[in-house]
């Protein structure tokens, strides 16, 4: 019995702490990612909760198209480390978007996590890309265009409303 | 979604900085990173272990002795070292009281050393608001054994946004600081305007720190999220940063902060709703010469590059450092003739810490060459000149502090 509790508390204490807790981002999670979204069009979105007021902005717009869109397919990517998940949290949750699949960078070299998603990005953010059904992408460099984002759901026919 | 309920094993930042500890227990000519307990146990409140704050300030005084800034555990400790880096003092504190300082990324804190031996340091006091913060600084006129309390050097008395913080020196009293500041697009917000970008602003001491001067503007609408950069110059002080041109045009400017004119140091035409989080540097040499590098990704050009500018004149952009290496985060120091500048590169395994050096005033230029590496975390490089020698000071969590001899 008090090993099955130990059992139990070792199984809690790997898990986060809410269903929010941003998972961590490594070098392969993008793959993982990509695997999951096979054949379905989905918004990866960097962004940073300790220094991008612009992501921020972006984040907003977001929290706001979520809530009329509640398939929204959005992969959010903090940069930072796992010492801001709380920060992370309670950021996506007051922007509405405290649902929304999130993710923060775990690696000391930010460049080596960066590169596995854009080797030519630097670091700037917000920076988002948007994959069709087949997996083309766009990027969106700098805050994502409102018109620009609803266009391209309706084009992927993710809209509420729109043919799927 | 089940995906992402998952924690991944790993190791924990905190096993990493431990055992980053364990292995620079072997200083050499690196400096440890010591962990000291706070000052005042019952402020820590960190529930979740320290970021490390690798970020660090470091300068020479008239005697060769290299003087470093670096946080540790919410405290600004100076300490400095006669023999190149092989040894260092015991650190000093210099805030009493702990204090939530910049030290990461694209914040450090600032030191310069006056003629008579005065230490002046500034930093950036992060406040829990978001992108608030506060300008302190904190003078030491017993070479280092004692500081003045810090003091804020902002005087709006707003809670707003004064960050990335530069001081230079003149070597004498006179001493200048520049910061971004969000204080007049927060007027701007609350009487319904728009307002793009924050300001700069600066302060002066012509008493060697004992008193600063009322706070200047000299601009308004910049990147609100990149570092600002000063040189002194025959002519005065003179600011660099990341302007904000039409409505999203992210280029460099710089200024004399006495005129206040300024002038574009490129129209690299980057027009980016976002935060580059990367800024630039500039140095004074020979001539009054200013040397200028800066990381842009315009329509015109992109990655990192080098100019000229002396008066209205500006040798061509001239691009260094490996654009597929994510080169970044460059710095230059200038004495005479000589000009050093130096980087961070990042090769897929190893962080690369760059140099690049001219003997002509900026005209020709050796081969970049790789003068360390590291495979964690790691701060951007620091140049340095002094007596006709030229070092590289650059912190890593691995190897600690390193001081290296650029020939």
């Amino acid at each position: 019995m008090l090993c099955r509790l130990c059992l139990l508390l070792m199984c809690l204490s790997t898990w986060p702490a809410s269903a929010a807790e941003p998972a961590r981002f490594d070098s392969g999670s993008l793959a993982k990612i990509e695997a999951r979204y096979a054949g379905k069009p989905f918004i990866l979105s960097m962004w940073s909760v300790n220094w991008c007021g612009h992501c921020i902005d972006e984040l907003t717009m977001l929290g706001k198209l979520s809530k009329n869109e509640k398939n929204l397919p959005l992969v959010l990517v903090a940069v930072d480390s796992p010492e801001d998940s709380d920060a992370i949290r309670k950021t996506l949750r007051k922007l509405g978007l405290g649902h929304a699949e999130s993710w923060v960078f775990d690696d000391p070299i930010p460049e080596r996590l960066r590169a596995t998603i854009d080797p030519t990005w630097q670091g700037e953010l917000p920076r988002s890309y948007l994959y069709d059904k087949a997996h083309r992408r766009q990027a969106a460099v700098g805050t994502l265009d409102e018109a620009r984002l609803k266009a391209w759901l309706e084009q992927q026919g993710q809209r509420s409303g729109a043919a799927k | 979604m089940m995906s992402i309920m998952k924690t991944a094993p790993g190791r924990s930042r905190l096993a990493q900085t431990a055992a980053a500890l364990l292995l620079s227990g072997n200083a050499g000519t690196a400096l440890p990173h010591e962990h000291m307990p706070p000052a005042n146990p019952g402020q820590a409140v960190a529930s979740r272990p320290a970021k490390p704050t690798l970020a660090i300030g470091a300068t020479v005084d008239s005697q060769g002795r290299i003087w470093l800034a670096r946080v540790e555990n919410r405290a600004l400790l100076v300490s400095h070292s006669a023999d190149d880096g092989k040894h260092f003092s015991a650190p000093v504190v210099v805030n009493a009281e702990p204090e939530n300082i910049g030290a990461e990324g694209e914040n450090r804190p600032k030191i310069a050393v006056t003629r008579n031996g005065t230490l002046h340091l500034t930093w950036t006091l992060l406040l829990p608001q978001p992108y608030t913060g506060e300008i302190r600084y904190a003078r030491s006129t017993d070479g280092g054994k004692t500081y003045s309390a810090p003091i804020t050097i902002n005087d709006d008395k707003r809670l707003a946004s004064h960050r990335f913080d530069s001081l230079v020196s003149d070597g004498g009293d006179r001493l200048a600081i520049a910061w971004l500041d969000g204080r007049d697009r927060d007027a701007a917000k609350e009487k319904g305007d728009a307002f793009v970008g924050a300001s700069v602003y600066f302060s002066r001491s012509d008493d060697n720190g004992a008193s600063f001067r009322a706070n200047r503007k000299l601009t308004d609408h910049t990147c609100e999220c990149c570092r600002t950069a000063l040189t002194w110059t025959t002519n005065g002080p003179v600011a660099l940063w990341r302007n904000v041109y039409g409505t999203n045009t992210r280029d460099f400017a710089l200024a004399h902060l006495d005129s206040g004119e300024l002038q574009r140091l490129a129209d690299d035409e980057w027009n980016i709703d976002a935060c580059p989080h990367h800024g630039g540097g500039i140095a004074t040499g020979g001539d009054g010469t200013l040397h200028a590098v800066w990381y842009t990704h315009g329509k015109n050009r992109q990655g990192l590059f080098y100019r000229q500018v002396k008066g209205d004149r500006m040798s061509a952009p001239m691009a260094f450092g490996n654009p597929q290496a994510q080169a970044g985060h460059a710095t230059v120091a200038a004495n005479g003739q000589t000009v050093l500048v130096t980087w961070r590169e990042f090769d897929g395994q190893a962080y690369g810490a760059m140099a690049m050096l001219s003997r002509d005033g900026g005209i020709s230029w050796n081969e970049p060459r790789r003068i360390a590496t590291t495979e964690d975390a790691a701060d951007y490089p620091i140049p340095l000149i002094h007596s006709d020698r030229m070092q590289v000071v650059w912190n890593t969590l691995r190897e600690g502090v390193r001081i290296m001899e650029v020939e």
